[in-house]
C-alpha cells in the first residue's frame, strides 16, 4: 500500500510540475461548461421571417402581430417581394417567408379557408423543422381563434358542440429549458474525457520515454503500478466532477435533484469503464499519438451513441442495438436521471448492472494484458 | 520542387509506417457520416404513452382506443393510480401520461367541453415539446371529427397553411448532416495530422537536423504538409461520396466552385495545424490544442448542429471567427440551394486563411531563429 501511495504521489509532482497539463486538468471542465452549457441550446430563436402581406387588412397584420409576438422568429433585415421570395431563400438573406395571398380577410369573413403560404430554407437544419412546426402552430392557433370566435357569436353552434381540452403539464421542467438536460451530460464527457485521455497517456509516455521499463525492475508489482496509475486519473476526474458541478450551480443556477451519494457511487463504477479503456490503449499503443487516437476514436462514437445530442428512441432500430454496448449511454442516462428527476437506487438498478458489467470486462481485459507485456 | 518531394516521400513512408493512425484518418470519417446518417433522426416515432383511466366510462374507452390507434403511439398499458405515472417516468418507460379524470363522459354527455390530463416527462426539453405537440394534435383531430359526427357537417378551416421546405423538400436529415461533417471532418482531420507530424519531429529533435541540411525551411515545410493535405481531400471526397450515393444528397451546384472554396479552407485548416505546432512542444500538446481549436467550434458553434442565433452573442462572435462557419455555408449553398458565388464568406475565408498563414509562418521564424 505503500508503494502505491508513493507512486501516486510521484504522479501528482509530475501534474504540478508540468503547467499545461495542470492548466488542462483545471480549465478544460470549466471551459467545456461555459461553452458547451451556453451553446448546446435546442430552443430556437430569432429566426430570420419576412412576411409578404398582399392583403394589407387588420386581419392580416394580426397574424404578422402574432409571428413576431414570440422571441422565435424576428422581422428578417432584407425585405423580401413577391418576385424574389426564392433567391432570398437561396442567398440565405431570409429563414423563412410567410406569404399572405390578397383576399385572405375577405376569404375568412365568407367562411372559406384562406390559404397562407409558408416556406422555409430547408438547407439549414436547425431552422427547417423546428421553425417551420412553430410557424404551423401559430396558424393553427391563429385558426382556432378565430373559429372560437366565430362560435361565440352563434350561441346554437356553441350548444351543440363540445370538446377536449387537453391541459399538458411537464414534469421535472415546468419551463421546459433545454439546459438542465445538456448540462448534465457535459459533466459526463468531462469526466469521460479527463479519466480516459489522462489514464492512457500516462502510462504511454513511460513507455515513450523508456522510464516504464525502469519502473518494471524495480521491486514494484505490476498492480501497485497500475493502480498508481490509475488512482490518479480517477482522483481526477472526482475533482474536475466536483468542480463542474459547483461552477454549474453557480452560474447556471442548476440544483441536483437526487441523491449525491449516487452520483458518487454511479461515477465511481463508471470509472472502472473509462480508465480501463485508457489503460487498454496504453497497453495496444507504442506512442503517445497512437493512444490518443484510440482513445479518441471510441470517444468520438461513444459520445455520437450515447443520446447525448440527440434522443436514442429517434434512432434505427439497429443502431439502438449497437447502442448496448456504449458504456457511455448508461451512464448518460444515469446522470440525467439523478441531476433533473431524482432517481432512486431502484430506478438505475439496470443501467447500472451495464455499466458495472462492462466496466468489470475491460478493466479485467486491460490488467490482463498489461501484465501479459509487462513479462 | 525536388526536394519538396523527397521530404514528402519520406513524410508518406513515417504515415505509412504507422498504419494504425492512417485508418484511423481514413476510417473514422466514414464511420461518423454513416453513423450520424443514420443516427440522426428529427422525427418522433415509437412514444410510448401510459393511460390512466379514473372514468371508465364509454367516452373515455373511446378517447383511449382512438388514441392509441395512433401510428406512432406505443400503449405500454393501462395504469391504476396517479403515483404510478412518476415512477414510470423515472425508469423511462413512458414519456407520457394521459389522465382521464372522473366525470369526463358525463361532462360530454352534458354537451360541456371536458378536460384531459397530459403529463409529460419535461427532463428532455426538446423532446417533450413535440410529444406535446403530437399528443395535442391527436386530440385536435379528434374533436374535429366529433365535431363532424354532431353537426354533420365539415367546418372549413378559417386558415389553411401550406409549408414548402426548399432545398430539402423531404427533410431528408442526411442532407443537412453530410455537408456539415465535411467542414468538420476536413479542418479536424488536417490540423490534427499536421500539427502531430510537426511537433513529433520537434520532440524527437529531428526537425533541427532537417533545418540545418541545405533544404530551404519552406521546402521543409511545404513537403512535410502536403501529404496530409491529401489524406483531408480524400477523406473530404470520401465523405461526400457517401453522402450521395448512400444517403442521396443532392448536388446542385458547381463543382469547380465547390472544389476551389474547399481548397482555400483546407489552406485555412492546414495553417491552424502549423500554428498549433509552432505553440507546442510535444505532441500530446498539440493533440489536444488541435482538437480542442478545431473539432470543438466546428462542430458546437458553427451552426452545425446547433442554431447559432439562439446562442449568447459573444458565442456568435466566436462563431464568425470560426472557419467552419463560412465553409458551412458555403458548401450547403453549393450543394442544397446550386449557389456558386459567395463574396462575403469567401472573401473572410481568403483573409483568414492569409492571416492564419502568416502568424504560423512568422511564430515558426521567430522560433527557429
Amino acid at each position: 500500500m505503500r508503494v502505491v501511495f508513493y507512486l501516486i504521489q510521484k504522479e501528482f509532482r509530475q501534474i504540478f510540475r508540468d503547467h499545461f497539463q495542470l492548466r488542462i486538468i483545471l480549465f478544460v471542465p470549466l471551459m467545456m461548461l461555459l461553452v458547451l452549457g451556453n451553446a448546446l441550446i435546442l430552443d430556437l430563436k430569432n429566426v430570420d421571417l419576412a412576411i409578404v402581406d398582399l392583403d394589407h387588412t387588420a386581419a392580416s397584420r394580426e397574424l404578422i402581430r402574432s409571428f413576431y409576438a414570440s422571441d422565435i422568429f424576428r422581422p428578417a433585415k432584407h425585405e423580401v417581394v413577391p418576385s424574389n421570395v426564392e433567391t432570398s431563400l437561396q442567398k440565405g438573406l431570409v429563414d423563412m417567408v410567410v406569404w399572405i395571398p390578397e383576399g385572405y380577410a375577405r376569404n375568412i369573413l365568407r367562411g372559406e379557408s384562406a390559404s397562407v403560404g409558408i416556406f422555409v430554407d430547408g438547407s439549414n437544419a436547425n431552422t427547417a423543422g423546428q421553425g417551420g412546426a412553430y410557424a404551423l402552430a401559430i396558424i393553427q392557433e391563429q385558426s382556432t381563434g378565430i373559429l372560437q370566435e366565430k362560435m361565440d357569436k352563434n350561441p346554437r353552434l356553441a350548444k351543440l358542440f363540445h370538446t377536449i381540452k387537453p391541459i399538458s403539464r411537464f414534469i421535472y421542467n415546468p419551463e421546459l429549458k433545454s439546459r438542465y438536460y445538456m448540462i448534465p451530460g457535459i459533466v459526463v464527457m468531462i469526466i469521460t474525457v479527463i479519466s480516459g485521455l489522462i489514464s492512457g497517456m500516462g502510462i504511454v509516455r513511460e513507455k515513450e520515454m523508456g522510464t516504464l521499463e525502469q519502473l518494471m525492475v524495480t521491486p514494484i508489482t505490476s498492480t501497485q503500478l497500475i493502480l498508481g496509475k490509475l488512482l490518479p486519473s480517477g482522483i481526477l476526474a472526482f475533482f474536475d466532477m466536483g468542480l463542474a458541478i459547483i461552477f454549474a450551480t453557480l452560474v447556471f443556477k442548476l440544483t441536483i435533484v437526487g441523491s449525491l451519494w449516487l452520483l458518487f457511487l454511479s461515477t465511481l463504477l463508471y470509472l472502472m469503464v473509462t480508465l480501463g479503456v485508457g489503460l487498454l490503449a496504453s497497453t495496444l499503443s507504442q506512442t503517445q499519438q497512437q493512444a490518443m487516437l484510440t482513445v479518441w476514436f471510441f470517444l468520438v462514437f461513444g459520445i455520437l451513441t450515447s443520446g447525448f445530442f440527440y434522443p436514442l428512441e429517434n434512432m434505427p432500430p439497429f443502431v439502438q442495438t449497437l447502442t448496448v454496448i456504449n458504456p457511455l449511454r448508461y451512464f448518460m442516462s444515469i446522470m440525467r436521471g439523478i441531476f433533473v428527476k431524482g432517481v432512486l437506487f431502484s430506478d438505475i438498478l439496470p443501467d447500472l448492472g451495464m455499466m458495472t458489467l462492462q466496466g468489470i470486462i475491460v478493466l479485467g481485459l486491460a490488467i490482463n494484458r498489461y501484465t501479459k507485456t509487462a513479462k | 520542387m525536388r526536394q519538396i518531394l523527397a521530404i514528402a516521400h519520406k513524410e508518406v513512408l513515417h504515415i505509412v509506417r504507422d498504419l494504425r493512425s492512417l485508418i484511423v484518418a481514413i476510417v473514422m470519417p466514414i464511420f461518423m457520416v454513416l453513423l450520424y446518417g443514420y443516427a440522426i433522426d428529427m422525427e418522433m416515432r415509437d412514444l410510448p404513452v401510459a393511460i390512466l383511466d379514473q372514468d371508465n366510462s364509454p367516452e373515455s374507452r373511446e378517447l383511449i382506443s382512438r388514441t392509441i390507434s395512433s401510428d406512432f403511439i406505443v400503449d405500454v398499458g393501462r395504469l391504476e393510480e396517479r403515483d404510478q405515472i412518476e415512477t414510470g417516468f423515472r425508469r423511462k418507460k413512458w414519456k407520457a401520461a394521459l389522465i382521464i379524470p372522473t366525470g369526463y363522459g358525463e361532462t360530454l354527455s352534458r354537451n360541456e367541453n371536458a378536460e384531459v390530463q397530459l403529463l409529460i416527462d419535461g427532463a428532455d426539453a426538446s423532446t417533450a415539446q413535440s410529444v406535446n405537440t403530437y399528443l395535442n394534435a391527436i386530440i385536435n383531430t379528434l374533436n374535429q371529427e366529433m365535431m363532424f359526427e354532431t353537426t354533420g357537417k365539415r367546418m372549413a378551416a378559417p386558415i389553411q397553411p401550406t409549408i414548402r421546405y426548399y432545398f430539402n423538400p423531404e427533410m431528408n436529415s442526411a442532407t443537412f448532416v453530410v455537408p456539415g461533417l465535411t467542414a468538420v471532418i476536413m479542418i479536424m482531420i488536417c490540423a490534427l495530422l499536421t500539427s502531430i507530424a510537426v511537433t513529433r519531429e520537434k520532440e524527437t529533435g529531428t526537425l533541427e537536423q532537417i533545418l540545418t541540411s541545405p533544404i530551404h525551411p519552406y521546402q521543409v515545410m511545404i513537403g512535410k504538409v502536403l501529404p496530409y493535405m491529401v489524406i483531408s481531400f480524400v477523406d473530404a471526397a470520401l465523405v461526400l461520396v457517401i453522402g450521395f450515393v448512400v444517403f442521396h444528397v443532392p448536388m446542385m451546384g458547381n463543382w469547380i466552385a465547390l472544389i476551389l472554396y474547399s481548397i482555400i479552407y483546407l489552406f485555412i485548416s492546414l495553417a491552424f495545424g502549423l500554428l498549433v505546432s509552432a505553440i507546442a512542444n510535444t505532441q500530446q500538446v498539440a493533440m489536444l490544442l488541435a482538437l480542442l481549436a478545431t473539432m470543438l467550434p466546428s462542430l458546437i458553434i458553427s451552426g452545425f448542429i446547433f442554431p447559432l442565433t439562439s446562442m449568447p452573442k459573444i458565442l456568435q462572435w466566436f462563431a464568425y471567427i470560426t472557419p467552419a462557419t463560412y465553409y458551412l455555408r458555403i458548401i450547403r449553398g453549393i450543394l442544397l440551394a446550386g449557389r456558386s458565388w459567395f463574396p462575403l464568406e469567401g472573401g473572410f475565408m481568403v483573409v483568414m486563411a492569409i492571416g492564419l498563414m502568416v502568424l504560423a509562418v512568422g511564430r515558426f521564424k521567430s522560433r527557429l531563429e
